[in-house]
């Protein structure tokens, strides 16, 4: 693959954990690029690997249980995952940033606003206290706070969701990251300050130059603001292409099931149209591919019940997992 | 424009009012305390306790003739029973009881202040490394705390006294209260170690130990910056409550003989007035009994008022 315009490559990742009951394994042989400046989203339902593959790109996969077995993180020019711990720490926070989804609970609920945006920006930048403060101060005001001279001396528990994820997305642009992963960043928010904060990451991006991963299970999210999507089924990549053609065309079925099961205003329909069975547990994967026994046609296909399909670009930039997708070599 | 959709106009009055002033757990915490009116009074006690410890250093650096560090004037015949000069009495030398009590408490207070600082550098950072680290680190630190603990307080607090009693480390010879104080520091961690071990072990997986370590936090700073300080309060009711014990340990120590010598402590106080009690000799029993009684029960009242005002999820009231 060769590397122009892309900011981080992921090749053959694969990620398990070792659970009481066994190996489950969380991400399997995931590959996707994110070119410079774009915005790549992850989708997927919950528990499909998304949220650890994000955790596995800022290596901060929960050990001793979880581990990255396999595969390449390329971020730039360098190799993610064969950097010393201390080089990584360099790296996270300066390069690469990260939004969580409950902004309840991922501020540190002793420090003021300010003094977590300042820790932040000094880890990083040869900056001294007051300087660091100022910033802090500055970058409240950047991600729409107002009142920022006051806010930035407040504690979590005195600012709603919203601004707390205002303040949590402060921190992370603060040292002007290339690339920002917003593990699901608007999940807890109520709709209309989802809009907000998706618009904010749309300005800081437009700004910065920046990348952002994008992490969600709404499609809608995905339609307004992406520029790639991935989608992920039991810890596969079902299906990668730029999201215009995503919702224009699916190839995969289980894509096209999701699409199905969205309610839609220009088409009327009775009953919204569902994916029969459920998500497959991590430790009891069913054999060849992920999705076959709730897929209309691998259900009862020989084929498709015993041998995996591996992701393969089936048009330019577009690549799909399915042995029935058109374009796809057996 | 239909009337619903103008919104509304804040005048500027409403738009420029100052949002109440924020208050921190500890803020709140303390305000809460002020409310009770017994825990005021009890930290009063304390603090005089403290005063009075901080003023007989004081007194005996710059040597001033107060009355309590002149413990050894013989201020009357033996054995004088309380009056208004001497307001406990006298004892077998003629000394006075009250400057005798009135010294204890520089003695009590230091042991147990120097017992908990070595208890909490060894508790805290074992606690939290363990919870921290989990693993061969846990196992080890707990493997180490339960055997410890395993063994009946008094014996081991003994143990930890003879052996350390008139040795020499680093050219400093371990005497009275040196040897009473790392004894009790020495065998007393366990408790902390497993409270802010379970109290790490809560934290370390909450969202915002992971955004400090997407940030780019070592494991040294995501310990001593992010996570004692949202389990410290536990660690100072603990040690209100901790303290009374260190305090009662030196007493025990001093009435068995191994603690300070030299000089009159609580314990060595009860130890003389055993053999007195027997003649009808009351007055050294009551005024150590009372000097450690009033101090135990202001630290108990104190640390309750704390915890409940401190710890969040025991919001009653």
């Amino acid at each position: 693959m060769d590397n122009d315009g892309k900011l981080l490559s992921v090749k053959n990742v694969s990620v398990q954990f070792s659970t009481e009951d066994g190996i489950a394994q969380a991400v399997g042989d995931v590959s996707f690029s994110i070119k410079k400046g774009k915005t790549f989203a992850l989708v997927g339902e919950s528990g499909c690997g998304k949220s650890v593959t994000a955790l596995s790109i800022m290596r901060l996969i929960p050990a001793p249980a979880g581990r990255i077995v396999s595969g390449r993180i390329t971020f730039g020019e360098t190799n993610l995952l064969g950097l010393s711990e201390k080089r990584m720490r360099a790296i996270r926070g300066s390069k690469i940033a990260m939004i969580f989804q409950e902004p309840m609970t991922s501020l540190n609920p002793v420090y003021t606003a300010g003094n977590q945006i300042a820790e932040a920006i000094m880890l990083h930048q040869k900056k001294n206290a007051a300087q660091a403060w100022s910033d802090a101060v500055e970058m409240l005001q950047k991600v729409g706070i107002s009142d920022p001279q006051q806010r930035v001396g407040e504690y979590p528990h005195q600012m709603s969701g919203g601004m707390r994820q205002r303040v949590m997305t402060a921190m992370a642009v603060s040292c002007e990251p290339e690339l920002l992963i917003a593990d699901e960043p608007t999940t807890a928010l109520d709709v209309t300050i989802q809009a907000q904060i998706l618009d904010l990451l749309d300005d800081l991006q437009r700004q910065n130059g920046m990348s952002i991963l994008l992490i969600t299970h709404d499609l809608g999210i995905v339609a307004e603001r992406a520029d790639e999507v991935a989608v992920m089924y039991a810890s596969r990549i079902a299906e990668v292409a730029d999201s215009q053609r995503l919702f224009e065309n699916p190839l995969h079925p289980y894509t096209q099931g999701l699409l199905r099961s969205l309610p839609r205003l220009d088409f009327s329909a009775k009953r919204l149209q569902t994916i029969p069975g459920t998500v497959p547990d991590p430790l009891h994967f069913p054999s060849g591919c992920k999705f076959h026994p709730r897929c209309p046609i691998g259900h009862n296909d020989k084929w498709c019940q015993t041998v995996e399909p591996k992701l393969k670009e089936v048009q330019p930039g577009r690549c799909v997992a399915c042995w029935y997708a058109p374009g796809y070599e057996k | 424009m239909l009337w619903w959709t103008r919104g509304f106009h804040l005048n500027d009055t409403v738009k420029n009012r100052a949002l109440p002033k924020g208050r921190s757990l500890w803020q709140d915490g303390l305000r809460r305390l002020g409310r009770r009116r017994v825990a005021k009074v009890c930290f009063v006690v304390i603090v005089l306790y403290f005063l009075l410890a901080g003023f007989i250093y004081l007194a005996e650096f710059f040597n001033w003739q107060v009355g309590p560090i002149r413990w050894q004037e013989e201020v009357s015949s033996s054995y004088e029973p309380p009056s208004l000069q001497n307001v406990f009495g006298t004892d077998i030398f003629g000394q006075s009881v009250l400057r005798k009590m009135l010294y204890g408490a520089k003695i009590s207070i230091t042991v147990a202040l120097c017992a908990s600082f070595v208890s909490l550098s060894i508790g805290v950072p074992l606690g939290a490394a363990a919870g921290y680290f989990r693993g061969a680190v846990d196992e080890i630190i707990v493997w180490i705390y339960s055997t410890l603990s395993s063994i009946p307080y008094i014996l081991l607090i003994l143990a930890f006294a003879i052996v350390l009693r008139d040795k020499t480390f680093f050219g400093y010879k371990l005497t009275g209260i040196t040897t009473v104080y790392l004894a009790i520091g020495l065998t007393s961690w366990v408790g902390i170690c497993r409270l802010i071990r379970g109290e790490v072990i809560k934290h370390k997986n909450r969202e915002y130990v992971l955004a400090a370590k997407s940030y780019g936090c070592s494991n040294g700073r995501i310990i001593f910056k992010h996570l004692l300080p949202n389990v410290f309060h536990l660690v100072i009711i603990d040690f209100s409550l901790r303290f009374v014990s260190f305090i009662h340990a030196e007493v025990i120590l001093s009435f068995l003989g191994l603690g300070e010598a030299t000089r009159p402590s609580w314990g060595a106080m009860i130890n003389d007035a055993r053999i007195e009690l027997s003649r009808g000799v009351w007055w050294q029993m009551t005024a150590a009994t009372a000097a450690i009684f009033l101090i135990s029960l202001a630290l108990n009242i104190f640390g309750d008022a704390l915890r409940d005002s401190l710890d969040p999820k025991l919001k009653v009231q």
